[in-house]
This record gives structure tokens, C-alpha cells and sequence, in this order.
């Protein structure tokens, strides 16, 4: 690392590192201008159409993708030398390989980098692929970019030492001690074997083809337990002390039955990731960086149910929507996942009426709701309560032709939907079809080895497994370049994932939902009713 | 992929690690150009203002027209692609033959008609280039008809692929093409 200088191009060292995060991240200028470049040897592009952040990524690490390797551009990287073979090793180790590579360049210096933005001439007098852009930047905004790259990625973020990872796992008061359990056991469990495969494999514990490199990435791991407790406003200054007590290097899973936001605020301010917490009630954000969910919860529901309704080939069920929304965060994300969704697709206004408190629906009140509104679709965002209405309505001539509930509010009372209004009814279930559902692995089982009881309808343990995969992948392809944006770069390169609950996980660089889909699904007459898919996965 | 367990997880796991720049020598790769005949399949996709289209009517209605594949959240490849598309945009003269840009998605789960808007708006793109998404399978059929399936998309390509009006056989070129080189190239098949 540098020595930290005091200014920077006449500016206070930190006013400069804002302003290089935002050439490096949104490709403005310290002037507001977009940055210019050529590319491809002669394409001009604006910096508001891709900058820096586009191909080296948030942590500057780089990527890999079809055949382009885009090196890394952080600081601790651009310091030392580069060779090809090994890159991640340190210079002592280095010395003990056997035979001794070249190497591609040596360190950077505030001229050469400059010099190499401008040109593509690297100080080994290699000239760059021109798929790395040239930027003909004046001095004073290529000293600004360049104390921002020395200070990307340059020290190991909190939470890490030489031989320990530390991450933590929230879980808030009102969650039940089985809830608890369910995700803890496969937690514990995950650690333990995790860490007595070091004492067997040593640091060995990641083979790879960079075999030799990922000896140094290995880390045990040690997991806290962080219990929120009281009234959710006052959980930040209680995180914040747990994370002055212990720094953790990310927030791993987590349980709450209520909203996840401020855990999600906490997490943004002190750039601290999140992964894939038990929550339905997800922050909804397109730019919001820090924590990755498993999916929008029940927004994503309301969502799916807006797409289905207006892609129709029939467009008479949409012409006049009807919200009925009970009391609840609940109802709350269903409906706004329509509305939100129902506007962006331009199919116009939605009428809603929402529940009082404890409010039920009975026949007689859901008919002067209808009879106000004559709506020819009812998104019915209730519990099972309103099944009754909803089995006396199915009788009269003028009801609304489609009737849409959710899976998940109902939760296992949804096969108790009567019989009658199974022909106009539709639900949205945000899981893969129960019977596509594949065996649990082996692997998957002794996981949850020791749980006292298996509850799968609450998918708590599946999900639990399902972020420990994935955050083991991180892990690996983090190799040693242990830093919390990286973590999240590398999950967000993740390949397709196929694990519980989910049709499908997918990934990409700052998308932080995994799960893009939602059925909508029919319940089959007769006694024993079984879902009947009715749309794909994903709808547009 | 329909697997009857969940993947295993562990230490094979590391056998796909790979770190930027520790494998491969970095030259540009080169640019392969060749000829092809191509059987579009006829899928329905959807495009940035969510309307449903046709995709063999529309590359085959005899205007000229040049497709690739990207995603909105790609790094690299896609955003030096797009790049050339929109200049290749701001380079037609007032009068030249339509031409028509097409993007097509491969990752269509994310890429909702809205985030398509957003792509293209960072881009400047005007009249003329449409971005598609549409149902994975419909998708994987258009991939597998150009010879561009990738089972996983961070290992997909740069192809461009540029019909020819008079021949309706594709010009298809692996690799990324500067502005020269792409002019040349439409100017080749009579566009520009
Ligand atoms: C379109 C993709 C792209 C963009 C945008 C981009 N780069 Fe690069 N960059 C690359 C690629 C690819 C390489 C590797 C080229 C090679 O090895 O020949 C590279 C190499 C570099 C290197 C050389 C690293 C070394 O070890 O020698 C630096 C430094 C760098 N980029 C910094 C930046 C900065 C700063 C920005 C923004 C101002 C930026 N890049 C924008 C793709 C990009």
C-alpha cells in the first residue's frame, strides 16, 4: 500500500476518493461531465454508457468472461509486480516455488498508471487488448482516478486474519426457538465440518487449478450468533455495537419474521455484506449493493401476478382490477408488487380496498365491495379467512372472472380452498412445483443432522443449505483476495444454481435477487387437490 | 438441467475456481469471420416495450439486419458490443438503409422488458435497435440456431452475426470488431 497523501490534485484526500469512486463507478467527472474513451481501437464511448466498474467490477478484482480476461486494477494488485502464473501468491512465497516465472510487469507508479489509462502501454511495454478503453484524462482528474485505484481493494476488509474468517448471523427476538434452530443446526454444522476439514487437508482445503494459490485462502470459520431484540428501530445501534465488539467480515443468512430493512440499511451505510437472509420481506431496490436475497418475497408475488393477469390472451380479466388488501406487511408487498408492477407495464389503474385491522371478508361484505367496483379480476391479498365468501361467490352469475390469491399468505390452509371457486381461483407460488422437487442429497441431510424436528413447510432449513452452497462458492472464488466487495462480485458471477425451494438461483454482477420467478397455479378438483401449473416460471 | 439431487457441494467445487489472469496469455483473441446459413426458429420473444415479436418474420423480412447476444448485467463483452451498436448507429448517414439492431438476451430472467429500457437507454440507442427477451427455452432455440448455446452465460462470446439482404446467408464474426472494421464489414452486404 502507498502512504496516504494529504490532498490530492489541490482536494482533501477523502473529497478525492469520493470523486474517483464515482469516475471508477458511474464514469462522471469531478466536473459532472461523462468521462470519454475509445475503445476497440476506435469506438468512442461515454462514460455514462460503461465505465471502469463495467469491466473490473465493484472490488476491482476483474472478471473472466468469454476469452476477455480483465485483469485486476485495485491497489494491492497494481503495486507489486504481475507474473502469470501464480498471480495471487505473495512475494515470500513466491520465492519457495521451484521454478521461477517471469514477469508479465512490474509494479505501477502514479506515471506509469496514468500513462497506461492514456495509452494501453503497461511498464512491461506490453500495449493492452483494446477492449481495455484509453482515457485521455487531464492531470488533475487522472490524479484523482488513480488515488482512488491505490486505495481499491488495498487492505483485507474487517473480519479477516491469517488463519480466521468471522461472519455473523442475526436473528431477531420474536423468532420461534425452532425457527431458530433449523437454520442453526445446519449452520453449526457447516462451520464444524468446515473447519475440521482444515485440520485433515491443512491449508490444501480448496484444490484447484490454481492449486497452489488457494493454500493461502483458506480460513476457519467463526460464527456468532448476533439476537436483536426490543422494537426494530433500535436494531442499527445495536448491530453497531455487536460490529464494534466483534468485526465481522459478512452477515451470513439471518431470520426475522418481520422486515428486513433495517438490517438492510445497517448493512449499506457500513458496506457490509448479507447474504441471503430468511426474510419475505426483502428491501426492494434496483442500486442498493450490500445484501442478496433469495428473491423479492411477497412483492415478487404481486409482481408475477400483474405479468400473468396483463399477458393474458384475453384481455377482458384485466380491464378492471380490484385490490383487496388485508391489514399487514403482507398485504403490503403483494399489493404494491402489483401496483408498482401493473404500472410499469402501462395497464393503468387499480382500485384497491384495504382491511381493517383483524377485518374479515363475509359474503355479504365482499359483495358490496364487488358491487362498487364491478371489477372483472380480484387480487384477494387475505389468509384463508375469506375462503367461505369466496366459496359462496363462486354461485353468483355476475362475479369477476379471475380471483387471485397468494400461496404463501395462506400458507398450509391453501388446499382447503373450496372446491367451487378452484375454477376461477389462481395462486401465486413462488417455489418450484412440489413435484418437480428433486430427493435431498445426502450431503444435504447430514447437514441437518441433529435438528429435532424437520419442519419442511417452513423451507427454513432447505434455505439455510441453500446459502451455505452458495456461500461456500463464494469463499473459493474469493481465493485470497479476502475483501467484502469481492465476496459479493464473485457470487454475483455464480453460474445457474439448482437448489431447494427455488425453480432456479441465477446471478450477475449487483443483481441481487436470485429467484426471478413465480408460478401461478391452479388447484385441482376432487378431494385431494394437487397444484396445476398454469404459467412458466417467469413471465414478461 | 433437471437433476434428481441437489448438487453436491465441496471440494469439487474447486476444481472451477479460476481467478482473473491467472490462466490464460493475453493477446486479443483474434477475429473469425465466416459465412453460414442459418434456420431461424420461430419463436415469439419480447422486446424493451414488452410487445410480443415474431423473431423469423423479423430477421427475415428481407431489411437488413444484425443480431448479437447479450445481457443487461454482463461486464466486457457486452458493453464493447453495445458500444459499437451505438456507434455504428451514430455513424449512419441521414439516408442510408434501415438497418436494423437486434439484441437478444441471454439472460432473460433478469432481463425484463424495463431493465432492456434501461440498457438501451445508457446507450443513447436509437429508433431502429430493439433488445429481446422472452421464455428460456424460446431463448436456448435461437442460441442453438446460430450456433451460440452456452449452457451457462458468464462463459458466453462476443458474436456478431450480420445478415446479408441479397443472399439471406450470415456474415458471423467471433470476436469484437473496431469501428472500421464494422463499417467494412456492413458496407460488405450493401448496409451503409
Ligand atoms: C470494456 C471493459 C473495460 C473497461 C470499461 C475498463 N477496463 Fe481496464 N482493462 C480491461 C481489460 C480487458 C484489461 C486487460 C487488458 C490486457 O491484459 O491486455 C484491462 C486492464 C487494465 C489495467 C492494467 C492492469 C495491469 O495489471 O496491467 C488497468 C490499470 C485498468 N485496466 C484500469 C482501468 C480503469 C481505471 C478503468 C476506468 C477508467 C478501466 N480500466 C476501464 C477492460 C476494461
Amino acid at each position: 500500500m502507498k502512504a496516504k497523501p494529504k490532498t490530492v490534485a489541490g482536494l482533501p484526500a477523502d473529497k478525492a476518493l469520493a470523486l474517483g469512486e464515482r469516475m471508477y463507478r458511474e464514469g462522471i467527472l469531478p466536473s459532472g461531465e461523462p468521462m470519454q474513451s475509445v475503445v476497440s481501437g476506435d469506438v468512442p464511448v461515454a462514460g455514462t454508457a460503461f465505465t471502469c466498474v463495467s469491466c473490473h467490477v465493484r472490488s476491482g478484482l476483474g472478471t473472466f468472461e468469454g476469452g476477455v480476461v480483465t485483469l485486476p486494477t485495485n491497489g494491492t494488485k497494481l503495486g507489486r509486480t504481475r507474473y502469470r502464473k501464480y498471480p495471487n501468491l505473495s512475494p515470500e512465497e513466491r520465492k519457495s516455488l521451484r521454478v521461477q516465472t517471469p514477469a508479465a510487469r512490474p509494479p505501477y507508479t502514479d506515471a506509469s498508471l496514468a500513462h497506461v489509462l492514456r495509452t494501453g502501454l503497461d511498464p512491461g511495454g506490453r500495449e493492452l487488448n483494446p477492449v481495455m478503453p484509453r482515457y485521455d484524462l487531464k492531470d488533475p482528474d487522472m490524479a484523482i482516478l488513480v488515488h482512488y485505484l491505490w486505495s481499491l481493494s488495498a487492505q483485507l476488509s474487517p473480519g479477516v486474519d491469517t488463519t480466521t474468517l468471522r461472519v455473523a448471523t442475526v436473528i431477531t427476538d420474536e423468532v420461534s426457538a425452532e425457527d431458530q434452530e433449523a437454520m442453526l443446526v445446519p449452520m453449526n454444522n457447516f462451520v464444524a465440518r468446515h473447519n475440521a476439514h482444515a485440520s485433515v487437508f491443512g491449508t490444501r482445503m480448496y484444490m484447484s487449478i490454481g492449486g497452489q494459490e488457494m493454500r493461502g485462502a483458506y480460513r476457519k470459520l467463526a460464527l456468532s450468533v448476533w439476537r436483536l431484540k426490543g422494537p426494530s428501530d433500535t436494531w442499527a445501534s445495536q448491530l453497531g455495537a455487536h460490529l464494534a465488539k466483534e468485526p465481522v467480515f459478512a452477515l451470513l443468512g439471518g431470520i426475522s419474521y418481520g422486515d428486513w430493512k433495517p438490517i438492510h440499511t445497517f448493512c449499506e451505510s457500513r458496506r457490509l455484506p448479507c447474504l441471503f437472509p430468511i426474510t419475505d420481506f426483502p428491501v426492494i431496490s434496483d442500486t442498493d449493493w450490500y445484501t442478496q436475497y433469495f428473491s423479492k418475497g411477497y412483492f415478487q408475488e404481486g409482481q408475477a401476478a400483474a405479468r400473468y393477469l396483463r399477458g393474458l390472451e384475453d384481455p377482458a380479466p384485466a380491464s378492471r382490477v380490484l385490490q383487496i388488501i388485508q391489514d399487514g406487511p403482507e398485504g403490503r408487498d403483494l399489493s404494491a408488487g402489483f401496483r408498482e408492477t401493473w404500472q410499469e407495464l402501462g395497464a393503468g389503474a387499480v382500485k384497491e380496498i384495504r382491511l381493517g385491522q383483524g377485518e374479515t371478508v363475509s359474503l355479504a361484505s365482499l359483495r358490496t365491495m364487488l358491487q362498487q367496483e364491478k371489477p372483472t379480476a380480484v387480487l384477494l391479498w387475505t389468509a384463508a379467512g375469506t375462503f367461505d365468501a369466496l366459496d359462496g361467490l363462486a354461485d353468483e352469475v355476475d362475479r369477476p372472472g379471475v380471483v387471485i390469491m397468494s400461496s404463501r399468505q395462506l400458507g398450509t390452509k391453501l388446499y382447503a380452498l373450496p372446491e367451487k371457486a378452484r375454477a376461477f381461483t389462481w395462486i401465486t407460488y413462488p417455489y418450484r412445483d412440489p413435484k418437480d422437487e428433486p430427493a435431498v442429497s445426502r450431503y444435504a441431510n447430514s447437514l441437518l443432522a441433529g435438528l429435532s424436528r424437520h419442519k419442511p413447510e417452513t423451507r427454513i432449513s432447505t434455505r439455510t443449505y441453500a446459502l451455505l452452497q452458495l456461500f461456500q462458492a463464494g469463499l473459493i472464488e474469493m481465493d485470497r483476495n479476502v475483501y467484502r466487495d469481492n465476496l459479493l462480485d464473485r457470487l454475483g458471477m455464480q453460474r445457474d444454481h439448482i437448489l431447494p425451494d427455488f425453480l432456479r438461483l441465477s446471478f450477475g454482477p449487483g443483481q441481487r435477487y436470485a429467484s426471478k420467478g413465480c408460478y401461478l397455479m391452479q388447484l385441482s378438483p376432487g378431494p385431494e387437490p394437487k397444484l396445476v401449473r398454469k404459467s412458466e416460471w417467469v413471465v414478461h | 438441467m433437471n437433476p434428481r439431487t441437489w448438487h453436491l457441494a465441496g471440494l469439487v467445487l474447486g476444481l472451477l475456481a479460476a481467478t482473473p489472469g491467472g490462466l490464460l496469455a493475453q493477446a486479443p483473441p483474434p477475429i473469425k469471420r465466416t459465412v453460414e446459413s442459418y434456420t431461424v426458429p420461430d419463436v415469439t420473444l419480447v422486446n424493451q416495450d414488452g410487445a410480443k415479436v415474431k423473431l423469423k418474420a423479423m430477421l427475415e423480412s428481407g431489411e437488413p439486419v444484425i443480431v448479437d447476444f447479450i445481457f443487461g448485467t454482463c461486464t466486457t463483452i457486452c458493453p464493447v458490443l453495445s458500444a459499437g451498436y451505438a456507434n455504428l448507429q451514430a455513424k449512419l448517414p441521414p439516408g442510408a438503409p434501415k438497418v436494423h439492431l437486434v439484441s437478444i438476451s441471454i439472460d432473460p430472467e433478469n432481463d425484463t422488458p424495463k431493465v432492456m429500457r434501461d440498457y438501451l437507454k445508457r446507450y443513447r440507442a436509437r429508433p431502429g435497435w430493439d433488445f429481446f427477451t422472452g421464455q428460456r427455452e424460446d431463448i436456448d432455440k435461437a442460441m442453438r440456431a446460430f450456433n451460440a448455446y452456452i449452457p451457462n452465460k458468464m462463459s458466453h462470446y462476443p458474436l456478431t452475426l450480420i445478415r446479408d439482404p441479397k443472399t439471406g446467408k450470415w456474415i458471423r464474426i467471433f470476436g469484437l470488431m473496431s469501428s472500421s472494421e464494422f463499417v467494412a464489414e456492413c458496407r460488405k452486404v450493401g448496409i451503409l
